[in-house]
């Protein structure tokens, strides 16, 4: 019997025509070099959903190599980290991904956080059918036509085939209209605000881990209010939620701002978004939220008797933030070692290493080392301790720091005489992140690491600005704009060009507009490409 | 002025309207009232469907919805369903078990690895065979539970024993296209649910997990739903396809004299193992085979707990699953200062959230208080109500502990209510005779029982009628003492009076 079919990676993340020959010798000795390492063999792969064979069933044994360096190339170091420091690994199904309890662990994070945020801010959860009747997703004609192309369709359940179609939801808007249609009918019931954790399904054609997969996690917020205005703060307050919690819990410094006509989604009147920078300078849109005006209250009906008994259609907002922020984390903080994981969002904050060498010496180091570890849990702080004997310490430091966790405390023997150790941070490699002599009294080393905890959230978030600041340009003309863009670099500049100019940017540089920011700078300015006088700035990049 | 607690009791439909603004009890009213109908119209509803249905619509738990079978979980269910989910989640977290997430989509030949297990699930899965315009060149699955999917990679990740235990949990939802009688929380073609998959370098460890499980299972139903189960372990016809064997909580329906299975253990041997090739190395180099586990619970539960605890006058919710505890209502009369009682009323409900109790108030000055007492009891939540706020007749301290006090007693007063329907319904037969009997009182059966395939299905053949058919839902691990030479009810009739040692099992209506 051979083993399952999994699928390789070349067949999984197909990449633009320019670069997939570099790529496929790139992945093919990858696949090699990796995936030989922690998995079987696999084989060449069709396109198709289903995938090649295994030929063996042998589990070579886990080989001791790094990770490609992400000033190397990028797209491979990404992909090596999420395979390597055990985030995910690829579905049954191209395109699909499972993810793994380390990975998880980080959507569990921003799920604690949101969730209150959500209730906080008049939310409640709920939860709405996966299937949607295909009668529903064409109601809303600019929503049809964006998300056609993508939709899963369901034909056959139970062994018959169904009298309607059926969408996988790509997104709820046209379910949660339905229902809200029936729910709502005075002013009374208004504000209706919910929120909703769940998978959604877009059929993607170019997938990659976290960024983009067939089936990706999400929460997605709808609102129902009686006037444009309350609908309009609600789609800005929670925004700033996403910005809040990608400046202090991720430590994403993200751009928020307004999407253009072109890149509004399709049914809003207006998207706004919050776009962060990536390690290689591309742009990733981390979080949306859209004022959908009427235009679904319509399709659907959704109405509700004012206050004088007048008949008025309800104004809408949706909002998201999906498990592609895991891949945001990732490319932000990632160096050449792997993986670094911002404090607040670790599921392991400190990782504590014994180093004994003679056997006389393991116990009170591993004694000292747990009565640290619970120490530190009691104080709520997410602690490990690896205390194999199968791996040597230099090989756990390794380990660790790869898998991102923000500080280490070693523990020696000498230490345990002296009673202090030895603490490193991640995000400062070599001595200059490591102090010596650190006393184990709770109260000395509780509130240090602590401190350090802090801190190195602080460092994260400071590096990732000053890369971002050093890294957007400030254009006045269609040339710098493509000056800017050909280092890779983003291009900051007026803007009141048309849908075709963004389109044609789009077409000679490969940089899309990414936002309008809020943040705009005073003064009068005429547009990079018309020269007509322009009101606001806008950001072009690369992304993903 | 006083601070009573309503009664438990909640209201029927058409009192629980009578206050409310026409334009929303109209609507609420005829929407439960179609989709009532549309169910007792359905063949072979029992009238008892119908009426969980108006308990459901009218607390505002669930929403009936254009795909049959498929139901909208409102906010009102998903806190109860958040609050399980939070213990539970923690508990597993301290037994080492991980959360993971695998994906949606199975391909065909992944889900047709174990013969025994699709077996059981082909006829009911959902097939996408389309994406965006073009027909998929193979249809692809969506999962009607995940262990096909998730067991290669445990080939993949498990090498040595330093590997075992791996120990996962992931919380979906699955797809289950039964064409039977969809029921709200109880058949649903769509669920959310835990499923854990673990696996071992031993049986006995196995074991182990199996009944830490099971326990944490009866925990939930008895100490949060207050819904009493009985702990046992399945026949060898209704475990799990493709498993060793199935440990279950079985709760039961009085006025129906229904049966519902609660929850399921089960310990997978080796079987799946084999199947996906799931091998290590054990201490002494050589290759073994993992010992595994599979657990679940669904959003069935909460259908189990409407059934336990509600009936013809509406529904009522134990405290400690209820999202509100308790509502806080204003009552202003003419010359009342209304700030002040609308300040006593905010620092009530401050003083009790603070001590953890889940209060709220509803200030909302266009309804009625008499409307607010109906809207919030049939949603099953307490009221406690201030007659006249501006003298606190108790003081907050007092409030405090009494609404605790009450709450508890609350808590396990419905649980004792609920054991004691249930115990009655309980009946031991020792003859066919008997077993028929008390089947046609709705009881729960406790009888000998061989355990045989053949013998179960005879049963169930045999019992086929007005009250549906009989089976197995456990073998009960607290089993009565059975006396010398006890003939086994079926081996008895059937085997022509052979005696043979017996184990006790519920013979029960299917539900």
């Amino acid at each position: 019997m051979g083993a399952l079919r999994l699928p390789s990676l070349t067949s999984i993340f197909a990449i633009s025509s320019s670069r997939s020959s570099v790529f496929l010798r790139r992945s093919k000795q990858l696949h090699v070099r990796k995936f030989t390492a922690t998995t079987k063999v696999f084989a060449q792969s069709t396109p198709a959903t289903e995938v090649a064979p295994a030929e063996s069933n042998q589990k070579p044994p886990v080989q001791e190599q790094g990770i490609t360096p992400r000033s190397q190339d990028f797209n491979a170091w990404y992909l090596d980290v999420i395979s390597m420091a055990e985030l995910a690994d690829y579905g049954p199904v191209r395109g699909t991904m499972v993810i793994r309890p380390y990975g998880y662990a980080i959507w569990e994070a921003i799920q604690d956080y949101l969730n209150v945020k959500f209730k906080e801010t008049g939310h409640s959860n709920m939860y709405f059918p996966q299937f949607i009747p295909y009668s529903f997703i064409e109601k809303e004609a600019s929503h049809v036509e964006g998300f056609s192309p993508e939709l899963a369709l369901v034909t056959v359940g139970g062994g018959k085939e169904l009298e309607e179609k059926l969408v996988v939801r790509p997104t709820s808007e046209t379910i949660v209209n339905h229902m809200f249609t029936q729910w709502i009918h005075s002013y009374r019931d208004l504000p209706l605000m919910i929120n909703q954790w769940a998978n959604v399904t877009r059929w993607e054609m170019r997938t990659k881990p976290f960024i983009r997969t067939l089936e990706f996690l999400w929460q997605e917020g709808h609102t129902a209010h009686a006037t444009p205005e309350e609908a309009e703060r609600e789609a800005m307050q929670m925004i700033d939620v996403y910005t809040k919690f990608s400046y202090e819990e991720a430590a994403i410094p993200v751009i928020p701002g307004r999407k253009s006509r072109v890149e509004t989604f399709a049914g809003a009147d207006r998207t706004y978004t919050i776009e962060a920078m990536m390690g290689d300078r591309k742009a990733l849109q981390a979080g949306t939220s859209h004022n959908l005006g009427q235009n679904f209250s319509r399709a659907f009906g959704t109405q509700f008797a004012d206050e004088n008994g007048q008949r008025q259609h309800v104004w809408q907002t949706s909002w998201a933030i999906s498990t592609r922020f895991v891949g945001g984390i990732i490319m932000t903080h990632g160096d050449d070692a792997g993986l670094m994981l911002p404090p607040r969002l670790a599921s392991i904050q400190v990782v504590i290493v014994p180093i004994w060498k003679k056997a006389n010496e393991k116990n009170e180091v591993l004694d000292a080392a747990s009565s640290i570890k619970d120490v530190l849990h009691t104080a709520g702080i997410k602690v490990k301790l690896d205390e194999s004997d199968q791996r040597t310490p230099g090989w756990k430091f390794n380990f660790w720091e790869m898998k991102g966790v923000p500080l280490r405390i070693e523990i020696g023997p000498r230490d345990v005489s002296s009673r202090s150790v030895v603490i490193s941070r991640r995000d400062i490699p070599g001595k200059p992140g490591k102090v010596f002599g650190i006393s184990m009294e709770p109260s000395v080393l509780v509130p240090y690491v602590k401190e350090k905890l802090d801190e190195i959230q602080l460092s994260l978030l400071d590096k990732a600005k000053s890369f971002r600041d050093s890294n957007i340009v400030d254009v006045s003309s269609y040339d710098e704009l493509k000056e800017a863009i050909s280092q890779g670099k983003w291009a900051r500049g007026p803007w009141v060009g048309s849908d075709e100019d963004e389109q044609t940017v789009k077409e000679e540089t490969g940089a899309t507009l990414r936002c309008f920011p809020f943040e705009q700078p005073q003064g009068p300015k005429k547009c990079l490409m018309t020269g007509s006088p322009a009101d606001e700035v806008a950001i072009f990049a690369k992304s993903y | 002025a006083s601070s009573h607690l309503s009664p438990t009791r909640t209201l029927s439909v058409s009192q629980a309207s009578a206050g409310a603004t026409p334009a929303i009890s109209q609507s609420r009213l005829s929407l439960s009232q179609l989709k009532v109908k549309d169910m007792a119209g359905a063949k072979g509803v029992k009238p008892d469907n119908a009426k969980k249905s108006a308990v459901v619509t009218n607390g505002e738990m669930i929403e009936y919805y254009e795909i049959s079978g498929c139901y909208i979980l409102r906010p009102w269910t998903m806190s109860i369903w958040e609050i399980m989910q939070t213990f539970f989640d923690a508990e597993i977290k301290k037994m080492k078990i991980k959360t993971c997430y695998f994906p949606l989509f199975v391909s065909n030949n992944v889900l047709q690895k174990e013969k025994d297990h699709i077996e059981g699930f082909a006829p009911e899965v959902a097939w996408v065979t389309r994406s965006g315009d073009s027909d998929l060149e193979v249809p692809i699955a969506i999962r009607p539970t995940s262990e096909t999917v998730m067991y290669p990679y445990f080939s993949k990740w498990i090498r040595g024993h330093r590997d075992l235990p791996l120990k996962l949990n992931q919380w979906c939802n699955v797809v289950r296209w039964e064409f039977s009688n969809p029921t709200p929380f109880i058949r649903s073609r769509e669920f959310l649910w835990q499923e854990g998959h673990t696996a071992f370098a031993t049986k006995e460890e196995a074991d182990t997990e199996v009944l830490e499980i099971l326990e944490l299972y009866r925990r939930l139903y008895e100490e949060y739903l207050a819904v009493p189960v009985v702990k046992g372990k399945k026949s060898e016809m209704e475990k799990f396809a493709g498993g060793l064997y199935t440990t279950s909580v079985e709760a039961f329906i009085p006025n129906t004299g229904r049966g519902v299975q609660g929850a399921t253990s089960h310990c997978l041997g080796q079987n799946f193992a084999k199947m996906f090739e799931i091998n290590f190395e054990d201490e002494k180099g050589e290759k073994a085979m993992v010992w595994q586990n599979s657990w679940a619970y669904s959003t069935r539960t909460i259908g189990v707990m409407v059934m336990t605890h509600g009936d013809d006058r509406g529904l009522v919710l134990p405290p400690k699953v209820a999202a509100i505890q308790v509502i806080v209502i204003h009552v202003p009369y003419k010359d009342a200062d209304i700030k002040e009682i609308l300040s006593a009323c905010s620092a009530t409900v401050k003083v009790l959230c603070d001590l953890g109790i889940r209060a709220e108030a509803d200030l909302r000055e266009n309804y009625s208080p008499g409307w607010k007492y109906s809207h919030w009891e049939m949603k099953g939540v307490r009221a406690v109500r201030r007659d006249n706020a501006a003298k606190i007749d108790i003081p907050m301290d007092g409030l405090v502990d009494k609404v605790k006090c009450m709450l508890d007693d609350i808590q396990q007063n419905m649980f004792n209510v609920a054991k004691q329907k249930r115990d009655a319904c309980v009946q031991v037969a020792k003859t066919w005779d008997e077993f028929i009997e008390a089947l046609s009182q709705k009881k729960l059966i406790l009888a000998p029982w061989c355990d045989e395939e053949e013998v179960e299905k005879d049963v169930k053949t045999k019992t086929k009628g007005e009250t549906g058919a009989a089976k197995t839902l456990c073998s009960p691990f607290d089993q009565p003492q059975l006396p010398e030479g006890i003939i086994i009810v079926h081996c008895a009739l059937h085997r022509g009076n052979l005696p043979r040692n017996g184990r006790t099992g519920d013979g029960v209506i299917k539900v």
